[in-house]
């Protein structure tokens, strides 16, 4: 109605307008009667001298008598008694009906009907007693001095009348008076009322007031307190910001924490966020704190907009550790009247949840991808499997070892002991179906394929090396552990049935079935059909080294001999041979506890015009070295790092790796080798290998 | 890491010395250390890298090559404090040149830098670190570089 609303002051506004209108109201009251009193204190005047008019005319009257009486002029009387009864009169008549009359000063006023009852009937009377009188009196003055007569007579009438007369207006002058008193009586009653409701008004306002303003005082201590509490307490950082990013003067206690500074109140909220976000991210949140701020943007809507969502901060700490958090900050609209004043933000610390999140899904997808480790893990004896994995770590140490040794001019050879291990380690992982771990060996034999017979390589150009290093560390370190879980399980439940270390039914020793498996495998992949056949002691009689090493021999000279050897069914038939090719595999234990190993393979046996082109190839002969070198010399490139006399490359073979490793691990072990064969017909290697030292330590 | 990131760190310490001396460094044959066994110089300057990788970057050099470098530079304050700060501003521009060339893949720290080769430097744990022998007119130093994924 006023254009505003009072809201909660509205009772207050009444109240003081009802004060004001009571006021006001007594003060037109008192105003109004005290004119009314004021024109009874004129009747009280003009009753007043009514009655000495009746007094002063009968006087007059009288002494015009005795005038005429003596002979004496009476003009002057005469004059003066038809003023007095001009004046009463006219008095009288206006208190009867209203009209003017004279003053006191002489002047003419007016004076208005006397409205009481009494007064009334006394000027009814009166005007009774008065009109003979009146009439015999009338003109008097007009006429001069009245004959003796009628002065007598009127004389007469004066006397007839005068005390009545007197009696009258003296009663109406008391009329009057009490007409007035009683008025003064009302507006003392007014005022004395008014005074009072006001005071009361006055006293209902106070009171009432009072209550709702401590009330209302109360509220907002409780509801500040409440809030303190909150701000206090909460774990989130809580804060107003306003359209200019400036950070409200309150804000939860959690915050600092959160963001990292204790100066908070009134600060630009960019500025906190400068350093810990990229200038791509703070120019988007700018732009996405100022969208929030349209009104005509839909919150909701652009809600997935908001960059702070998910806010990694880095915090260096220390010799050059950084700590990383993750931040979330929210933003909600506050409105006041409809208009968007603030922005309410909320911002936590979620390190916790994310790294949770990542730990989960780094979980899974190493689940992911151990599924097929597993499987392969659990074709493979748990004793074999600890027994090659020592062997790969000791094997990458070894690794290790060759490239810390620093100094020029050995780069050649320490590739080639690397590219050794590394050849045996795939052999042996190959032989046990692990092609988690015989893939990464294989790629670490392309790179160093890449490097073998250059010239100048560089320490800069070993970094792949060490890099494809690391990696099969850590895969090693992937299977150890998976290996171990699953132990661990075998512990609890049986999974499977624990291997006998002999099949049963055919008493093949355990390691006998890995090779066939393996020559299987590769003959598969080269297409030959290749049986592998053992005869000789147990291996596990041997001692550990003897065992691993005579392992790690045969699975090379099974990949050589199905690979080089063993020809295809179709050539094996044409030249008169059974399809199936055949490997023969003999151990025996020396008297002084080494053992001797036979292998021979019925296949196209070595190729002496073939192992010169490979020579040439590879670079180890020239041409015209190769042509006059004899045999046996010839022969023996076979052992020599990158002759092979495959062209191609694949993961078996075609490296000349695999029997430099072989004539490696013979040195190691201080043993022998000879090496026979007939072209087309078969090769044969024996081996010798002495009892080693750990051996004869134990011997002792 | 991956060989091409191993070789910016490389590349840039190869690059320093060369506009330095005008000769680079000569790189060894990189290798794995083990967080206790990394080789620690008399002067440190250690870089965080954190992001998608966490760990750090130092390179560690003896008190006789600083020296060498300072000479070389004209430099005649050959006081430890200078040692230092000159380890600072070879980690500063291993730390500002990677920041360059990594973006946003990393996020690295301001250079940190340690003195005396009996000092721990904080590298991840059960991490094997790449160590990088530099070799610069016979005098040995090392780049660390010991990350792991986060």
């Amino acid at each position: 109605m006023l254009g505003f609303d009072l809201g909660k002051y509205r009772t207050m506004v009444v109240s003081i307008a009802l004060f004001l209108v009571l006021d006001l109201g007594v003060l037109i009251l008192n105003f109004v009667i005290s004119s009314e009193i004021d024109k009874d204190a004129v009747n009280i005047n003009l009753a007043g001298r009514q009655r000495m008019l009746s007094q002063r005319m009968a006087k007059t009257a009288l002494q015009i008598e005795a005038r005429n009486a003596q002979g004496q002029p009476s003009e002057k009387e005469a004059k003066e008694l038809a003023q007095a009864h001009a004046t009463f009169d006219g008095t009288l008549n206006a208190f009867i009906a209203g009209g003017n009359t004279l003053s006191g000063a002489g002047k003419d006023i007016h004076v208005e009907r006397i409205d009481d009852a009494h007064a009334q009937a006394i000027l009814a009377e009166a005007k009774g007693l008065w009109t003979p009188f009146s009439t015999a009196v009338r003109g008097l003055g007009d006429k001069g001095a009245p004959s003796p007569e009628a002065a007598a007579g009127i004389a007469r009438q004066a006397e007839a009348v005068n005390l009545s007369l007197l009696k009258l207006m003296n009663d109406l002058t008391t009329r009057c008076e009490q007409l007035s008193s009683d008025k003064a009586t009302t507006l003392r009653m007014v005022q004395v009322s008014g005074i009072t409701l006001a005071t009361i008004n006055f006293l209902i306002i106070l009171f009432h007031f009072l209550r709702h303003l401590r009330e209302s005082d109360r509220l907002v201590e409780k509801a500040r307190r409440e809030t303190d509490n909150i701000l206090q307490t909460t774990q989130e950082g809580l804060f107003l910001l306003d359209d200019k990013f400036a950070m409200g003067t309150q804000h939860s206690k959690a915050l600092a924490g959160i963001i990292g500074t204790d100066r908070i109140a009134e600060q630009d909220f960019l500025a906190i966020l400068r350093p810990m976000v990229t200038q791509k991210t703070l120019d988007t949140a700018k732009e996405y704190i100022e969208l929030l701020f349209q009104p005509e943007i839909k919150e909701k809507l652009v809600a997935s907009l908001n960059p702070l969502n998910h806010v990694e901060i880095h915090q260096a700490q220390g010799a050059g550790e950084m700590s990383t958090r993750y931040l979330q900050f929210g933003f909600n609209r506050v409105r006041e009247e409809g208009r968007i004043t603030h922005l309410l933000v909320t911002a936590n610390d979620i390190t916790r949840r994310v790294k949770l999140e990542q730990e989960l899904k780094a979980t899974e997808e190493r689940a992911k991808g151990q599924m097929g480790m597993l499987v392969e893990i659990l074709q493979v004896d748990p004793s074999d499997m600890h027994r090659f994995l020592r062997a790969a770590n000791e094997g990458l140490g070894h690794i290790n070892n060759h490239l810390m040794e620093q100094g020029g001019g050995k780069a050649e050879q320490k590739i080639n002991a690397i590219y050794r291990i590394t050849h045996r380690l795939k052999g042996d992982a190959g032989a046990l179906g692990l092609s988690m771990l015989a893939t990464p060996f294989h790629e670490l034999e392309e790179v160093l394929d890449g490097l073998r017979g250059r010239p100048n390589v560089t320490g800069e150009e070993f970094l792949p090396i060490t890099v494809h290093l690391k990696a099969l560390f850590e895969q090693l370190e992937t299977v150890g552990s998976a290996v171990t879980r699953i132990a661990q399980m075998r512990g609890v439940v049986t999974v499977e049935p624990p291997r006998p270390q002999i099949d049963p039914a055919e008493a093949v020793p355990r390691v006998v079935s890995q090779w066939q498996a393996f020559t299987r495998q590769i003959a598969d992949r080269q297409q030959r059909q290749v049986q592998l056949s053992y005869s000789g002691i147990d291996l596990q009689k041997l001692a550990p080294v003897l065992q691993e090493s005579i392992n790690s021999m045969v699975t090379q000279f099974v990949r050589n001999a199905v690979v080089h050897g063993i020809e295809p069914p179709a050539e094996r038939r044409a030249r008169g041979k059974p399809e199936s090719g055949r490997i023969a595999v003999y151990v025996s234990q020396r008297e002084d506890g080494g053992a001797d190993l036979s292998f021979r393979d019925d296949g196209k046996g070595l190729s002496i015009a073939k192992l010169r082109e490979a020579a040439v190839r590879a670079g180890k002969l020239t041409a015209e070295e190769a042509a006059t070198l004899d045999h046996r010399r010839i022969v023996a490139l076979i052992f020599e790092p990158g002759v092979s006399t495959r062209e191609a490359v694949d993961e078996d073979a075609g490296r000349g790796a695999g029997l430099d490793a072989v004539k490696d691990m013979i040195a190691r072990l201080g043993g022998t080798v000879r090496i026979g064969s007939t072209p087309g017909e078969y090769c044969h290697f024996r081996i010798s290998l002495p009892a080693q030292p750990e051996q004869l330590a134990a011997a002792a | 890491m991956d060989e091409t990131q191993l070789k910016v760190f490389v590349g840039i310490v190869q690059r320093y010395f060369e506009k330095i001396t005008g000769k680079a460094a000569e790189v060894g044959t990189p290798f794995l250390g083990q967080p206790k066994e990394l080789p620690i110089h008399d002067f440190t300057g250690v870089i965080g890298i954190s992001g998608s990788q966490r760990g750090c970057v130092y390179f560690s050099a003896p008190a006789q090559m600083l020296k060498e470098l300072l000479l070389r530079a004209g430099e005649t304050d050959l006081s430890e404090d200078n040692f230092a700060d000159l380890t600072g501003e070879i980690a500063n521009t291993i730390s500002g040149n990677a920041r360059r060339e990594f973006g946003s893949e990393f996020l690295i720290s301001v250079p940190v830098v340690v003195r005396g080769s009996g000092q721990h430097i904080t590298v991840p744990k059960d991490v094997r670190a790449y160590v990088i022998p530099l070799r610069w007119h016979k005098i040995a130093a090392s780049l660390v570089v010991s990350v792991a994924k986060a």
